[in-house]
Parts: C-alpha cells; sequence; structure tokens
C-alpha cells in the first residue's frame, strides 16, 4: 500500500515538474512581451526617465494634461466613439440580419462583404488617404468637380476628417461584424418564430418582439467591443490626417507622438490614462447593463 | 460535437418556397409584399458589396495610369493603356523581391512559434493541468483584455536592450505568446480523447512527443486555424516592425509601404505607389480565396457567443 502511494505521488510530481517545464518557454515570451512591459509602464509613468532616476509621482501626468494636445486629443476620443457609433453600428447590424435572411447568393455576398476585413490596416489607410486626397485623381474631389464644385482638401478640413476616418474604419472592419451577428441571428430557435406565427405575429413583430430581445446581449458585447477598438484608433489618423495635426489626433496617437520625441515617460503617462479611460467606461457601461437586466427581472 | 450535428442537419433551401427557417419563411412568402422585401434584402446586400469592392476596384483601375494621366485635370476613369507587365516594372523598379523576402521569412517564422509556443501552453494547461494552471490561465487572459498596443515603450525598450534590433526574431516570437491562439488551441486540445493519450503515455511517449504526435495530428484543423490567423496578421503587422526593423534593407513590406506613403518628399510616381498597395493586397485576396472556409469559420466562432 504504502508503495503505491509512493508511486502515486512520485508520478504527481514528475508531471507537475514536466508540464511546468513545458510551458516555460512561452511563460518567458509572455513575460517579455505582455506582463513584463504593461508592469513597466505604469512603474515609470512616474520616474523622470526610462531608467528611474528620480520618482516624480505625478509630474508626468500634469504634464500631460497641461498639453494642448492631450486636450484635443482627449476631446477627439469622444468625436471618434460618437460617429463611430453613428456610421459603423448599425450598418453590420443590418447587413447580418439581411445575411441570415436571405438564401440566394449568400455564399458569394459573404466572401464579397469580408474582402475589406482581409486586408491590411496600414494598405486600407493608404488608399483612402489618395481617396480623400487633393489631388485631380482623387475620386471624391472628382465626384465634387461634376456637381461643378470646387477641389477642397478633406484631409486638413479638421469638420469632417473625424468622420471620413470613421467611415475608412469602418469599411475595414464591417464585413467581419456582419458576419458575428449573422451567426447569432442564424443560432435563434426556428420554433420560438413558428410559435408565433401561429399567434398570428407579423413578421415585423417577430422581428421586434422575438429577434431584438434575444440578440440583446451580442449587440451590447459589440457595442462595447467596438468602443474599446474605437479608442485605440492610432495610425489611421497618424496618416490620413497627419502626425501632429490636432483635428484628428488620438490619445493613442499622442503617446505614439510622446515617444518618437524621446519622452518615454510622458508617453507611458498618456498610455496609462488611455487605459484607465478604457477600464472606466468598461466598469459603468457593465454596471448599467448588469441594472437594466436586474430591474427586469424584478418587474417580472 | 453539437456544432457537427447541426451541421448535418442544416437544410439549405435553393428556392423561397422551402425556406423554414429565420424571421421570414415560406408561408410569409406566399405574400407579395414580403417577396418585394426580400428582394429589397438583396438590392441593399448588392449595394454593400458594392460599398466593399468599389474602392478596391478603383485602386486597381488608377493604379494602372500613367503618371501624366494622373495628374491631368480632365479626369478618365480608366487608363488609355492598360499594361500589365507594369506590376512587373514596379516589381524590379522597387525591389520588391527584397521586401517580399523579408516578409515571407517574418511570416514563415511567426507561424512557426505561434503554433509551437502557443500549442505547448495550451497541452499543458488544457491536457496536464499542473499545480497553479488555473492561475497561468487567467493572467494570460488579463493580458489579453489590455490592448498590447499601450506597453509598447517598454516592449522597444526591453527588444534594444537585449540586442534584437533590426531582427526578425522579436517579430516572430511574439506571435508565440497570444492568448487569441492560446484559446483557440486550448479548448480544441481540451476535446482530445483522454484514451489516445494514456496509450501513448503507456507506449512510454513523454510529454513533448506527445504533443507532436498524438495532439498536433488529432487538432490538425483548429491549427490550420491558427497557422491562417497567424499568416495574415504577421503579414499585416505594421507598429513593431517599423520599431524593430530600422535598418530599410531588412523593411516588411507593410514598413516599406509606411516609409514610402510617408515620405516628405517622395522620390517615386504616385500611380506606383498605387500599384504596389494593389500588389501589397493581392497575397490577401489569393489567401482569401484559397482558405475562405476556415477564415469565415474562425471569423464567426471568434465572436460572441453568450
Amino acid at each position: 500500500m504504502e508503495d503505491k502511494k509512493k508511486k502515486k505521488l512520485k508520478s504527481k510530481i514528475k508531471r507537475n515538474v514536466v508540464g511546468w517545464l513545458i510551458m516555460l518557454p512561452t511563460l518567458i515570451l509572455f513575460t517579455f512581451f505582455v506582463w513584463y512591459p504593461l508592469v513597466k509602464n505604469i512603474i515609470i509613468s512616474f520616474f523622470d526617465t526610462y531608467d528611474m532616476n528620480n520618482f516624480v509621482f505625478l509630474q508626468n501626468y500634469q504634464d500631460v494634461f497641461k498639453d494642448d494636445y492631450f486636450i484635443s486629443a482627449f476631446v477627439n476620443t469622444f468625436k471618434y466613439i460618437l460617429w463611430s457609433i453613428i456610421i459603423g453600428f448599425f450598418i453590420p447590424m443590418i447587413v447580418g440580419l439581411f445575411l441570415s435572411e436571405i438564401i440566394h447568393f449568400k455564399g458569394f455576398f459573404r466572401v464579397a462583404i469580408y474582402i475589406p476585413c482581409m486586408l491590411s490596416g496600414i494598405a486600407v489607410v493608404f488608399l483612402f488617404q489618395n481617396i480623400y486626397g487633393d489631388e485631380a485623381y482623387s475620386i471624391l474631389n472628382v465626384i465634387r468637380s461634376l456637381f461643378g464644385m470646387e477641389r477642397m482638401d478633406f484631409r486638413s478640413n479638421a469638420d469632417i476628417v473625424i468622420p471620413l476616418i470613421v467611415v475608412a474604419m469602418t469599411w475595414k472592419g464591417f464585413g467581419g461584424t456582419s458576419l458575428i451577428y449573422m451567426s447569432n441571428f442564424q443560432d435563434i430557435d426556428t420554433n420560438l418564430y413558428e410559435a408565433s406565427r401561429i399567434d398570428g405575429a407579423s413578421p415585423m413583430q417577430r422581428f421586434f418582439k422575438i429577434t431584438l430581445p434575444l440578440m440583446k446581449p451580442t449587440i451590447l458585447t459589440l457595442l462595447i467591443l467596438q468602443i474599446i477598438s474605437v479608442f485605440q484608433v492610432f495610425y489611421e489618423p497618424m496618416i490620413i490626417a497627419g502626425q501632429t495635426a490636432t483635428s484628428a489626433m488620438s490619445l493613442m496617437q499622442l503617446s505614439y507622438y510622446y515617444f518618437t520625441k524621446m519622452e518615454d515617460t510622458k508617453s507611458a503617462a498618456t498610455s496609462v490614462i488611455l487605459a484607465l479611460i478604457i477600464i472606466i467606461i468598461t466598469i459603468i457601461y457593465f454596471t448599467i447593463v448588469n441594472k437594466l437586466n436586474n430591474s427586469k427581472e424584478k418587474s417580472k | 460535437m453539437k456544432h457537427k450535428d447541426k451541421k448535418t442537419l442544416e437544410f439549405k433551401p435553393k428556392r423561397l418556397k422551402d425556406k423554414l427557417s429565420g424571421i421570414m419563411n415560406f408561408s410569409d412568402y406566399r405574400k407579395i409584399h414580403n417577396r418585394i422585401i426580400y428582394s429589397l434584402f438583396i438590392i441593399l446586400l448588392v449595394f454593400f458589396v458594392l460599398v466593399a469592392l468599389v474602392p478596391i476596384i478603383w485602386l486597381f483601375i488608377t493604379s494602372f495610369k500613367t503618371i501624366q494621366e494622373i495628374n491631368s485635370t480632365k479626369y478618365q476613369l480608366f487608363p488609355e493603356v492598360f499594361d500589365i507587365t507594369k506590376i512587373f516594372k514596379v516589381w524590379e523598379k522597387m525591389n520588391l523581391l527584397r521586401y517580399y523576402g523579408n516578409t515571407l521569412i517574418v511570416v514563415i517564422g511567426s507561424i512557426i512559434c505561434s503554433v509551437i509556443f502557443n500549442g505547448l501552453l495550451a497541452y499543458v494547461i488544457g491536457v496536464i493541468k499542473p499545480v497553479g494552471h488555473k492561475i497561468i490561465h487567467v493572467m494570460v487572459l488579463l493580458g489579453y483584455m489590455i490592448p498590447s498596443a499601450l506597453s509598447i515603450v517598454p516592449l522597444f525598450m526591453e527588444i534594444t536592450k537585449v540586442g534584437m534590433i533590426n531582427s526578425y526574431l522579436p517579430l516572430c516570437l511574439t506571435f508565440g505568446a497570444n492568448a487569441y491562439y492560446y484559446m483557440l488551441l486550448k479548448n480544441s486540445f481540451e476535446k482530445t480523447p483522454k484514451s489516445f493519450i494514456e496509450a501513448a503515455r503507456i507506449d512510454g511517449l513523454g510529454d513533448i512527443k506527445i504533443f507532436f504526435k498524438v495532439v498536433i495530428p488529432l487538432n490538425k484543423s483548429i491549427i490550420g486555424v491558427v497557422a491562417i490567423f497567424t499568416m495574415t496578421a504577421s503579414y499585416c503587422d505594421f507598429l513593431l516592425p517599423k520599431l524593430v526593423l530600422q535598418n530599410e534593407d531588412l523593411a516588411t513590406i507593410m514598413v516599406y509601404i509606411y516609409n514610402l506613403g510617408t515620405m516628405t518628399t517622395p522620390t517615386f510616381d504616385t500611380s506606383d505607389f498605387l500599384l504596389l498597395l494593389v500588389i501589397s493586397m493581392i497575397p490577401q485576396i489569393i489567401l482569401f480565396i484559397i482558405f475562405q472556409k476556415q477564415i469565415l469559420g474562425g471569423a464567426t466562432a471568434g465572436g460572441v457567443k453568450e
């Protein structure tokens, strides 16, 4: 008996040791590429240089807050969110719904709509830079001239550059989101529709009374994912509007700008602020969603 | 398993008369106004397809114009002569072979790192489950929630410190620490029948051998998906390559495009640059057409399921 127990213990220990040894290389990679930079980023935001010579506590944050670039970047972030909800939130939902309902050419539509998602972000941004430009071949200006309007540089026009960047981002991303919506629309139980049909509900009623309530979790999750990804918009404004154009500068871009100016600690502080905003918005969002769900359950 | 059953039961109707599922089924389509709504759906989808494709087609057409045509104030949609050999001329002129070669090295290295490192972690946590595997799992996922671009300063500094500037190594290795691929692999590995692994262990195989000889062959499809995802991600990757590859001869194709596109005094024709964009898109579109089943499957499976 004793012997058997010992053997079992031995094999258990061996298993643990071997397991940890096998995953050690990957853990080193995660440490080097993910965990350590994350922690270090927070730490150096309280120091004066990357080598951490002097602890300056919130000095970097104060400097960043005083910077005019930061104020415009902060305001721009919310402009981006607003526009991305107006332009980019409903289109994938509608396309996903249509895709789930149709039976003709479904494969073709799916593939064609997904193609922009496959392209690299950099190539797409340069494509749109040329579409929005003021050169003779830029298609927006060609269309304007058809209507007898003068050529115009969309990229340096502060009023519309953010919506235009959001259009480019939406163009690149809507295919993937549409497919997620499509598969979630298709997952809805057909029996529910069948039952409502027997009760005499019209397709419109079915959509608003069955489809939408069932889709609510998907819609809410995709909305928050969209907001989080919009916070990280970065090379789109950098290339379309310009490196230091305040009209479209995002927080992420500001962080990179400090980095290129060798102000590492200010860059770190900016990215910590950005991460905090993302975390706070996510928390607020989920508290609201939970409250809504709770109050509904109570009323039931 | 559930997924598979659903697939076999799935019935693909060819005519509206046979449509059983969805908000509107065959009985609704007996009414003429619902049929009109259906054709509206199709028309709108055609519109969205055009929205998705027209910019690419415009880029393709414009890139074949000569520099005179591009800058002329009289706009013509199509180039006067459609010279397909322009692709090869630009290829030669811009020395694209070098940049594509660089990209190929990075992409292949990334795929190997991604499958092996994420795979080993997924195998240990999903199958061996040593003490502390839950903590590691949570830590990996936490890293996933926080955008990686936020930690670019320390990452770049550390890469500099260990002397990997102008090396492809960090660009490949970074794909070995990816929480999303890890999750995909772990979910699949956990479903590998225990009996296969036990049998291999009784035969005296070590865990590394079990991973390569049993687990990988049994999970070919998910490894294919991870490889394809890594391939596109690595091909499109920009920020880290841009920072690490400071020697312009080492640039990958995306870094090269960025370097050219942000030049203050361009040394090239605009039409050549547009054609370069087209050339950079071609591999992705070809890959997509070949692997569309895996890519579209991954695009929907990776989504929300709550």
